[in-house]
């Protein structure tokens, strides 16, 4: 879908309203926002470069050559630097945002594909999910200072900057490792949901949020003891999360429906279900504007979402009733990967079957 | 199971055969490159899963998380329309 078909079709509801969707690279998986300069860096996998977005006029500024295969983004507001886990390239990539160059690449393990920034403590932290390790780099020195074994798919992780203790999901071990940042050491694995995809640290409610990818769930962990306390439900295969600046709610992007969940975080409950583009992936909220800003990794655009919602609705949103459903399946007729020879539905009928959508990445 | 590959964004066919190599899939691989008919359909996200029945009507859509998809096969087998 190109920039001219979306505009097209923004939409507005009484709790939401989309304000844009960008054409940016090819399988755009992870956002962050440069505050100072008003801008959103978009990881496009795909295109092995960084989209950047204007957030004052809306608009694709530039776009930046990184490492293959570029996932995860974290932008460093004291030095400028934003950094890229470059998933094949197994490789973080350093981007000066003032001159929107490459200048640094750190040797990390393998298939990294989770980021997250201790500004404090001046640490970024990488979740490699081969490995099986968390690779800790001094932002300042751009050294790698240590790598730390985790669980097979390591991968999404965020930080509690109040007790210095990083979370890390393994996606393929369905746990949580929570690492003691000062130390470096492994304090404890968790378990959580089947395939956790995303973390996100809620400050406001001392809370963590895992987005369990393979169970449409996000659990709730209490950052005082790191224990699992809760369950809340999502919509179909979540793998991003960020957390409302206010602490109230939390967004789930549903890489399955194509949507955005937004769950109050008191209450547990699914406030409002957002469109978005194409198989969404990360999401983040500029702090600045308080807006959404979401990676559809199959559209390869960002939607850009302003949440109208002053608290819980009075109704919950529906679960609408998909189209197709009790219909004639329309005929289909597409190359078969291996042959190349174009396969229909005829050879099906009278047969029943799965149509299996999915994507490799 | 048919498997229909979209919004690969260019070289479908080597990053799915790939993609099958790696982790070992076999039986039909259909490309829907630039995600037309998936389009058709109405959908919107992967994983997605579209059951028909013999008669060629869809009788679910969605269930993506494993336990959801093992339900709606049980459904489709025992000839429950719902």
């Amino acid at each position: 879908m190109g920039a001219e078909d979306v505009a097209s079709d923004l939409e507005t509801s009484r709790s939401y309203r989309v304000v844009a969707e960008l054409a940016t690279g090819l399988e755009p998986e992870g956002v962050a926002v440069d505050t100072g300069r008003r801008r959103a860096y978009v990881a496009c996998a795909r295109s092995n470069a960084v989209t950047v977005v204007d957030l004052v006029g809306d608009v694709v500024v530039g776009e930046v050559a990184v490492g293959r295969e570029p996932m995860d983004i974290a932008f460093d507001e004291l030095t400028g630097r934003l950094f890229t886990a470059d998933l094949l390239g197994e490789t973080v990539s350093v981007v000066e945002s003032s001159s929107l160059r490459l200048v640094a690449t750190v040797g990390v393990g393998l298939y990294p594909s989770g980021l997250t920034l201790d500004a404090k403590r001046r640490r970024l932290y990488c979740g490699c999910a081969l490995s099986a390790t968390v690779a800790v780099i001094d932002v300042d020195t751009l050294e790698l200072v240590a790598s730390i074994d985790a669980e097979p798919g390591a991968g999404a992780i965020a930080v509690d900057a109040r007790r210095s203790r990083v979370y890390c999901a393994n996606f393929l071990a369905g746990s949580l490792t929570v690492i003691d940042g000062r130390r470096n050491r492994v304090l404890q694995h968790a378990e959580v949901g089947p395939a956790p995809c995303a973390v996100a640290v809620n400050p406001a409610r001392d809370e963590l949020y895992v987005a369990n990818s393979f169970a449409d769930t996000v659990s709730r962990i209490d950052l005082a003891t790191s224990a699992v306390t809760g369950s809340m439900n999502a919509g179909r295969t979540p793998v991003g999360a960020a957390v409302a600046p206010a602490g109230d709610r939390l967004y789930v992007s549903n890489r399955g429906a194509g949507t955005v969940s937004v769950l109050g975080t008191e209450d547990g409950m699914e406030w409002a279900r957002i469109p978005v583009g194409e198989g969404p992936g990360g999401c983040t909220v500029d702090p600045v504007s308080g807006r959404l800003l979401v990676a559809n990794a199959g559209a390869g655009s960002l939607t850009v979402v302003e949440d109208l919602l002053a608290e819980r609705p009075t109704v919950s949103p529906d679960e609408p009733r998909h189209e197709l459903l009790g219909r004639q399946l329309p005929p289909f007729a597409l190359p078969d990967m291996r042959t190349e020879l174009v396969r229909t539905s005829r050879e099906w009928a009278e047969r029943k079957y799965i149509l299996n959508f999915f994507a490799s990445w | 199971m048919i498997l229909i590959d979209v919004w690969e964004g260019g070289e479908a066919r080597r990053r799915v055969q790939d993609y099958c190599e790696l982790w070992g899939i076999e039986g039909p691989v259909l490309l829907d490159e630039a995600g037309a008919y998936a389009k058709l359909l109405g959908i919107r996200g992967v994983p997605t899963n579209v059951l028909v029945d013999s008669t060629g009507i869809v009788r679910a859509v969605g269930a993506g998380n494993p336990d959801e998809l093992h339900a709606e096969v049980d459904r489709l087998l025992q000839g429950d329309p719902r």
